[in-house]
């Protein structure tokens, strides 16, 4: 048991110091490392941008301008807490902006509202969960809140930082959500 | 049913997501030539940066000019031809700065000239709507696109970078 665990902390740690080194070779502008740490980190960052938007064309677009605005700002990573996490929260808060700019585009050409402007990529294909078809019918701003708390596991507070909101609006966007998944859960 | 049974669901749900998803697309391969275009532009000429230059005293004095025409637009004896003709008169200027700067050196496209032709038709198209309509600013700013544009197409043809990839 013990041996186990000793083994487990050495790989980690192992995987913990060539991951730092592949972040000081991106750093100092190694673009092959920076393509391996891509590799790395390309479904989490896509992952997370797929909830977020919700739309498989956004989500593509929104995690490319992650890795390019990643490649600026990776210099800023010191190394206080673990990259997946400082890399979260670079992405979400590069695909909030992201989504940001496209909505305010559609808005002005289309003049439509948010509750129905976001519904337009709902229905995207079967290789959805029952879930994330549901999280994809939601307004885009219940939709980035819901997604941001109950799923990333961020706190109101720092949700209504990224989204420029006061708290008792991520508190009131999240309980719409809420509400409408019950319902359209079968629970209402 | 209870809000209780829901929440155990939706908890289900959500632990049970997967949180890694690969795009359909390579991603790689866009964000690869954006970062060597960027690299690229750090390392860009003097000559370049003229050009820079020359195009933010362009975007300036475009800017000077739409205030200028938002400020007089209550003036009963303005006209709003001439703004078309100075913005006409200050994009040519431009231009043939341009057209002289790379003369001498190869373009990357044979029908650039052509493309150039058609911009100058939409260019002469709104302008007769803007006849019609001199105060219309979504045709001003539409002008003033197809102005940009043009000038995109020749620094672009004429451009190193484009040339590399």
């Amino acid at each position: 048991m013990n041996t186990q665990g000793n083994i487990v902390s050495a790989e980690s740690a192992f995987a913990q110091k060539s991951e730092m080194d592949l972040i000081k070779a991106v750093q100092e502008g190694d673009k092959k490392a920076y393509q391996k740490l891509y590799q790395t980190y390309i479904g989490q960052v896509y992952g997370l941008c797929f909830r977020l938007t919700s739309d498989k064309s956004l989500a593509e677009d929104a995690a490319q301008e992650v890795f390019i605005q990643l490649w600026r700002k990776i210099g800023n990573f010191k190394g206080d807490s673990k990259f997946s996490t400082w890399l979260h929260t670079v992405t979400s808060n590069i695909t909030i902006s992201y989504l940001r700019k496209q909505r305010g585009w559609v808005q002005r050409m289309f003049n439509i509202e948010d509750s129905e402007a976001m519904n337009f990529s709902a229905d995207q294909g079967t290789d959805l969960s029952e879930l994330e078809a549901h999280v994809a019918r939601l307004p885009e701003r219940a939709r980035i809140v819901f997604v941001l708390h109950a799923i990333e596991g961020y706190r109101h507070e720092d949700i209504a930082d990224m989204m420029k909101m006061a708290v008792g609006s991520s508190k009131a966007q999240f309980h719409r959500a809420k509400q409408l998944l019950k319902e359209w859960m079968g629970y209402e | 049913m209870s809000n209780n049974e829901f929440e155990k669901e939706l908890r289900a749900q959500i632990d049970a997501l997967e949180k890694q998803k690969q795009p359909e697309r390579d991603l790689w391969s866009g964000i690869e030539i954006t970062l060597s275009k960027e690299q690229q532009e750090t390392r860009e000429t003097p000559n370049k940066q003229r050009t820079k230059v020359f195009a933010l005293a362009a975007s300036m004095a475009f800017v000077g000019i739409l205030s200028w025409f938002g400020l007089n637009q209550s003036t009963p004896n303005f006209n709003g031809q001439d703004l078309v003709a100075a913005l006409s008169s200050q994009h040519q200027q431009q231009k043939n700065a341009l057209l002289v700067k790379f003369q001498d050196q190869p373009a990357l496209t044979e029908n650039w000239q052509s493309q150039l032709t058609e911009l100058d038709e939409a260019a002469v198209a709104i302008k007769a709507a803007l006849k019609q309509d001199p105060n219309n600013m979504a045709l001003l700013k539409m002008l003033q696109r197809v102005h940009q544009q043009q000038i995109d197409l020749i620094e672009r043809v004429h451009s190193p970078k484009w040339q590399q990839i």
